[in-house]
């Protein structure tokens, strides 16, 4: 599934993303790397999330979340 | 003696940086642009023990790479000679993503020493960090500061000069660390290492460096950096060796570094948290899908009002006083025999224009300050996630809100809030675009041609200028991003920082220096600027001239007439009164009341004069609101017009957006005119 799907107060692990170079990038310099795990923690209509990675929260507009794939994680409560 | 220690600071976004830099340094700073970028670099200095430390504080960043201007330069200072000992500010709270730079930063291979800063955060969420072991992992000197209290500042400084010049080639953990079997040993000579079989490539590239450029110093950066694919140093180090550098491993090397962070925190992190931050049960109402909106626009409107009535209401009296100034200067200037053009020069046009500018000062204030709050406190980036949907529409980031709203009172302080931007683009949209929007200033052009020609539906022609005015800058904008060929689209990707109360020493020093640079420097343009209008409007062919009708401003305006045909203000006095508007807007008023010799403009009476003379030259209430556009749309008034010089350093650019904004104006006064006629 895509990130952008994804459901508040859930955990995702990030498989692949379909990103321009530059974007990549910086998501992988905030620690977005394939394999990590992602929390939801707020979502708008339109689809631009606030996640955290890594224990720092970003907020991801629809057009990068919708092209990075997530699995989701399972819970450990 | 006094040796000299260059110190740079170098950290993540919203770590505490610039706090820290400031505790250390004051508001003793030099801001200057780095050479040939639009990047600000900070500079300070302090004495400690016997040395002379010079401090520079580097732009935030999250990497190293060469995408972005803030990068570059952070790493070419940090590579050149400029820096002696590099101080990498990291915020305790979030170490795993901090540490990605620390771990770059310790690759280039120049002495780091890191001040572990928010570490009052991670004790009050539970968390202990091990301050033994972090150092003995990284083989860097770890020392806990708080940038707030001012704690640990010393031993951090101490540290620097000890660590100055740590030639050691072999890392702490070189004691600790298992040997390895590893045919290059790296584990005893590096901090990071890789997988063998990248450790392999970067040696390959390592031998064909040391073979190709013999001077280069940092062979293992550079290779590292090549393997990544990284333009500048392509471009600087070109080399041949299509086996090894056709791919790029920028990815991978990525990777690792955050492979060996996961091992870095599990190792010094204990008690890792589960419970609920204050950030997030914060952020469950600030940037709540239906409240965060209202909560932004209420927070929106105190800053508004604060900077608007307060800052007015300061205004009034530092208008009183200059005023009084002005009265006074001229009569001792008058008793003591100045000639009369020397004493309109100093009164009407340098204390006038310098009083101008001077009682924008209250607004800019308390604007900044509220401003500085708002980031800070980690406020901002909300605000530009919770209007990135609208905001977005335009090609614009959220933020760009924040400009276009305090427009509505004043476009000199919008224009310079268009400073916490991220992108130059986006500063350069709202400067073309925040002139649009109506200002105070024009409020009394307003009150004026709609008291006198709209009677009782007034108020309903004088609101449709602020919607008018909203309308036509959102529809700017849209053309400009419409036309935008590179298509960027916007891709909101941004820190949402830990909420904290806000630094007073920072936010002090953040004002002043806004404050400062507005008076500095925006006050030579918009001074010179004012020197300009006050010659075109006392002198005419025959030099001084009291009757603004004989002055140069009228003859331009009795020229511009069959421009200003079309669009229904074909009346030279109306011309000649707009060209005195660009001086201020309200000016238009008061012109008015000269050029068609009408006292009490303000009063029934006055307006009934004054309304009775334009009717006579055909002016109807198609014209009136034809003015009252023109007014709206037409440049800003020279104080906004020298602030956008300020802000975007270009000449051109500021031109381009006069010329825009005249004919902009002129285009819709043309339709409003024309297609009123045919009704």
């Amino acid at each position: 599934m895509k990130l952008f799907e994804g459901k508040i107060h859930k955990t995702y692990r990030v498989k692949n993303k379909d990103l321009p170079i530059k974007i990549d990038r910086r998501l992988e310099a905030l620690g977005m790397t394939v394999g990590t795990s992602v929390d939801v923690l707020h979502k708008k209509k339109y689809g631009a999330l606030v996640i955290k990675v890594r224990g720092t929260r970003l907020a991801v507009g629809k057009h990068i979340s919708e092209n990075i794939q997530v699995e989701e994680e399972e819970s450990h409560e | 003696m006094n040796d000299k220690i260059r110190v740079g600071f170098m950290g993540n976004p919203n770590c505490g940086k610039t706090t820290l830099f400031n505790a250390f340094t004051g508001a003793n700073l030099k801001v200057a642009n780095w050479p040939g970028v639009t990047v600000e670099k900070v500079e300070g200095s302090m004495k400690f023990q016997n040395y002379e430390i010079q401090l520079v504080d580097l732009p935030g960043t999250y990497s190293l790479t060469s995408y972005t201007m803030e990068e570059v330069v952070t790493r070419q200072c940090a590579l050149s000679d400029e820096i002696d000992v590099i101080i990498d500010v990291v915020d305790a709270s979030s170490l795993e993503r901090n540490l990605y730079l620390t771990l770059l930063l310790i690759e280039l291979g120049k002495p780091v020493v890191m001040a572990l800063n928010m570490m009052d955060i991670v004790e009050k969420r539970g968390m202990e960090i091990d301050l033994h072991r972090l150092p003995e992992m990284l083989g860097i000197p770890v020392i806990p500061v708080s940038a707030r209290k001012n704690k640990g500042l010393d031993i951090l400084m101490h540290a620097v000069v000890h660590h100055k010049d740590f030639k050691e080639e072999h890392p702490l953990i070189h004691h600790h660390a298992s040997q390895t079997e590893h045919q290059h040993d790296h584990h005893r000579e590096f901090v990071m290492v890789y997988s063998d079989w990248l450790e392999d490539k970067i040696d390959i590239i390592k031998e064909a460096l040391e073979a190709a450029y013999p001077d280069m110093q940092k062979y293992r950066w550079h290779a590292i950096k090549l393997l990544e694919d990284d333009e500048e140093i392509k471009k600087q180090y070109p080399l041949e060796r299509p086996s090894v550098l056709n791919e790029n491993y920028e990815s991978e090397i990525i990777n690792e570094k955050y492979d060996f962070i996961e091992e870095i925190v599990g190792e010094v992190m204990v008690n890792k948290s589960k419970k609920e931050e204050r950030t997030d049960s914060v952020d469950k109402w600030l940037i709540h899908p239906i409240w965060g909106l209202p909560v932004f626009l209420g927070i929106m409107a105190v800053v508004f009002v604060l900077t608007f009535t307060l800052g007015d209401w300061m205004g009034d009296y530092l208008a009183t006083l200059i005023g009084w100034l002005g009265e006074s200067i001229r009569g001792i200037l008058v008793s003591s025999g100045a000639a009369k053009w020397i004493v309109s020069l100093v009164a009407d046009g340098i204390i006038a224009g310098v009083g101008g500018i001077l009682t924008f000062l209250p607004n800019i204030f308390i604007l900044f300050l509220a401003l500085a709050f708002l980031e800070d406190s980690g406020y901002m980036s909300r605000a530009a996630y919770v209007m990135d949907s609208l905001m977005g529409r335009l090609g614009l980031s959220g933020r760009a809100f924040i400009p276009m709203i305090l427009g509505f009172g004043c476009t000199v302080p919008a224009i310079m809030a268009s400073r916490m931007l991220e992108n130059k683009s986006d500063r350069l949209k709202i400067m073309l675009v925040t002139p649009f929007i109506s200002c105070s200033a024009r409020l009394p052009i307003y009150l004026l041609f709609s008291q006198m020609f709209f009677g009782n539906y007034a108020m309903i022609a004088a609101y449709s200028m602020y919607v008018l005015g909203m309308v036509i800058a959102i529809a700017v904008a849209m053309v400009l991003h419409i036309a935008d060929r590179k298509k960027a689209e916007y891709n909101l990707l941004m820190e949402l920082p830990e909420y904290k109360a806000p630094s007073a020493r920072t936010v002090a020093i953040y004002v002043w220096d806004k404050v400062k640079d507005y008076l500095a420097r925006a006050g030579t343009i918009i001074f010179i600027a004012s020197i300009i209008m006050w010659f075109l409007l006392n002198f005419g062919i025959h030099g001084y001239v009291t009757d603004i009708t004989e002055s140069f401003g009228s003859i331009i305006g009795k020229v511009a007439v069959p421009v200003f045909k079309p669009i229904g203000l074909g009346y030279w006095q109306i011309v000649v009164a707009l060209i005195a508007g660009i001086s201020a807007k309200e000016v238009v008023v008061s012109s008015c009341s000269v050029l068609y010799s009408v006292s009490g403009i303000s009063t029934a009476a006055g307006m009934a004069s004054l309304a009775g003379l334009l009717g006579n030259q055909g002016f109807t209430m198609l014209n009136a609101y034809c003015m009252m556009t023109f007014c709206l749309l037409y440049v800003p008034c020279i104080a906004a017009i020298g602030t956008i010089r300020r802000e975007s350093g270009s000449n051109r650019f500021t031109a381009m957006t006069v010329g825009v904004q005249l004919a902009v104006a002129w285009f819709v006064t043309f339709l409003i005119y024309q297609i009123g006629s045919l009704i």
